[in-house]
């Protein structure tokens, strides 16, 4: 085993235990401002190191801090301790384990070895997602059982339910899937999205699959327990449902480990469904046989980009009252400043690998890249439509959930196989 | 007398609004136009930058409560125990003393009001004979980080000036 091979499992580990941990912190501040957007309100915009207020993320380091030093309570009616304690690391670790399997980016070939770009390179892909999202609501009941506490228990309950009956249509969506792509392989599902249908529209999921799509991302909701499916938290019902007695750190874990379950089902949607890290009609070798070109368009346009960000930064980062000597002004100018030296050292990177390292390991690295970045910004999408669902429908009621689950969503998902399976067998 | 029937259309029956998703989609787009509207443009939020911004507060506000004085300085209340006997929560406690400057037989030489157990009712407005205890102070924001401080004694009562000209305020009044 070289250096570079355990540079290379390094990586990828670090990728795939960081990168969700450090989307929790921007889902909720997205979720946080984005409600405040949908709702014509501001969101938490106050909190500020030295002035600085980084668009309110520094709200999350308040919180996080908070939730940290707060005293951790466990009531003394709960006679197993062990289990209660053991209930959010469950919900977290399984969210985190899920994300091991998620490919971020084609298979990089340096040196004539290839690495499989995931957390952990196994061939077993969706099976292992399955049965570990299955394992996370295992969390959630114990959280209620151990809690003693019959709204806890009515949660706990609730969860369980709610995610067996959309195991069940999210399994028959994928049924189909499996039966277009032929392998349970993420990265070779991937790869397969790369190429053309008909020679003009992206392979993508979701052009094979229309209705095995919306059954998909329905049953993912239910999954992530998230509007509107979240009868396990339901307020007004059930008051906080099966985290009840949890408070402090083990509070935390369990709102760490629904964020994570977030961001890895909106992995897996793109995954499956989006193409994944393919660029719509740039396929891993064209990029890499045209890399150079692609650097030159990637120097022209990012200043673009950064020119029309720093407009909007300027134009809204300002105190909309009387107020003199605005302080919001100078941070927002301090903003632009770090925006364009970030801008400027990318295009250094950029000339350099255009004059030094054109052609060859390089080449695939910058593909691998902005892969990576495409898989990150179609991920951050589709966390945006969960953020978005959630602050515009309504939660459905108990039995209507249920309804949906086994008398809409099973039915439709059937008929998807049959449907898939007759054009597959007529089609070849 | 004939009532006038207005026969409205029942919604929700049709295939494409059972069908749900249409309907889900018309909602998503009506909150992301809100969401690109505001993300374009802050200032359009409907929000008030509030410790910056103030709001205005109408003189029939019922704020924190005042005592009021006569032309010469001296105290109106006569200590009639009008106030305290209808507050419904209890929070007034007035001990009266002798006056000695022609304007009444008593006056109070404790008068305090405990702002936790107040509800800002208004009913000490009301049943004052002397028209002695105002709320038009305009303080809306009661703050405090000790539990004594909260209870306001003659002292502060008398001390706070009203937030209108006379004139405003029996307009809200009355």
């Amino acid at each position: 085993m070289s250096a570079l091979d355990v540079l290379m499992i390094l990586l990828r580990i670090a990728f795939g235990a960081f990168v969700p941990l450090s989307f929790v912190a921007v889902l909720v501040w997205m979720e946080r401002r984005g409600a405040g957007f949908f709702q014509d309100r501001a969101g938490p915009n106050r909190c500020n190191f030295m002035g600085f207020r980084a668009a309110g993320l520094i709200q999350n380091l308040a919180d996080g801090v908070k939730l940290i030093f707060k005293e951790d309570v466990v009531p003394g009616h709960i006679k197993h301790k062990f289990y209660f304690i053991l209930a959010p690391m469950l919900v977290f670790f399984t969210a985190l384990l899920c994300f091991a399997v998620i490919p971020f980016a084609d298979v990089l070939t340096i040196g004539g070895r290839d690495y499989v770009m995931q957390a952990v390179p196994m061939d077993i892909g969706i099976l292992w997602f399955l049965a570990i999202v299955g394992f996370g609501v295992y969390g959630i009941i114990l959280a209620g059982w151990s809690s003693h506490n019959k709204y806890g228990v009515l949660g706990g309950l609730r969860a369980a339910a709610q995610v067996i009956s959309y195991e069940i249509p999210m399994g028959l969506a994928l049924v189909s899937l499996l039966a277009i792509y032929g392998t349970v392989n993420l990265t070779e599902m991937a790869q397969y999205q790369g190429q053309l249908l008909f020679g003009f529209i992206p392979m993508w999921g979701v052009f094979l699959q229309p209705l095995g799509v919306i059954i998909f991302i329905i049953a993912a909701f239910a999954e992530t327990n998230r509007t509107p499916f979240d009868l396990a938290e339901g307020e007004s019902e059930i008051v906080a449902g099966f985290h009840i007695e949890y408070s402090a750190m083990k509070f935390a874990l369990f709102f760490l480990g629904e964020y994570v379950a977030m961001f890895v089902s909106s992995a897996l949607i793109i995954t499956l469904y989006f193409g994944s890290y393919q660029i719509p009609w740039l396929a891993t070798e064209t990029l890499v046989a045209h890399a150079k070109a692609v650097v030159i368009m990637l120097m022209l346009v990012t200043p673009v980009i950064t020119y029309f960000f720093t407009g909007w930064i300027k134009k809204n980062n300002r105190s909309h009252y009387h107020r003199p000597n605005d302080p919001r002004v100078r941070e927002a100018n301090v903003y632009r400043v770090l925006l364009w030296m970030a801008v400027v050292l990318l295009e250094v990177v950029l000339i350099g690998y255009l004059i030094f390292a054109a052609g060859g390991a390089a080449d695939r690295i910058i593909v691998a890249l902005l892969q990576v970045v495409t898989f990150l910004v179609k991920t951050t999408m589709m966390c945006f439509v969960y953020i978005w669902v959630r602050w515009t429908l309504p939660r459905f009621r108990y039995d209507q959930l249920q309804k949906i689950g086994w008398e809409k969503l099973m039915p439709l998902a059937l008929l998807n196989i049959f449907i898939t399976s007759a054009v597959i067998v007529s089609f070849g | 007398m004939g009532a006038k029937v207005r026969v409205v259309e029942r919604k929700g029956r049709t295939f494409l609004e059972q069908l749900y998703l249409v309907e889900i989609a018309k909602g998503m787009f009506v909150t992301l136009g809100h969401f690109f509207r505001n993300l374009m443009d802050n200032s359009r939020l409907y929000v008030r930058h509030y410790p910056e911004v103030k709001p205005e507060i109408p003189s029939r506000w019922r704020g924190r409560h005042r005592l009021t004085k006569h032309d010469d300085g001296t105290v109106k209340c006569v200590a009639c125990f009008m106030c305290q006997t209808n507050c419904p929560s209890n929070c007034i406690m007035i001990e009266a003393g002798e006056r000695h400057d022609d304007k009444s037989e008593k006056l109070p030489i404790r008068f305090d009001i405990d702002l936790l157990e107040c509800i800002y009712c208004g009913y000490c407005v009301e049943a004052c004979p002397m028209d002695a205890i105002r709320m038009d102070t305009g303080i809306y924001s009661v703050t405090s980080d000790n539990r004594e401080s909260m209870v306001i004694g003659l002292e502060e009562l008398l001390n706070t000036p009203g937030a209108f000209e006379e004139q405003e305020y029996q307009k809200g009044a009355r």
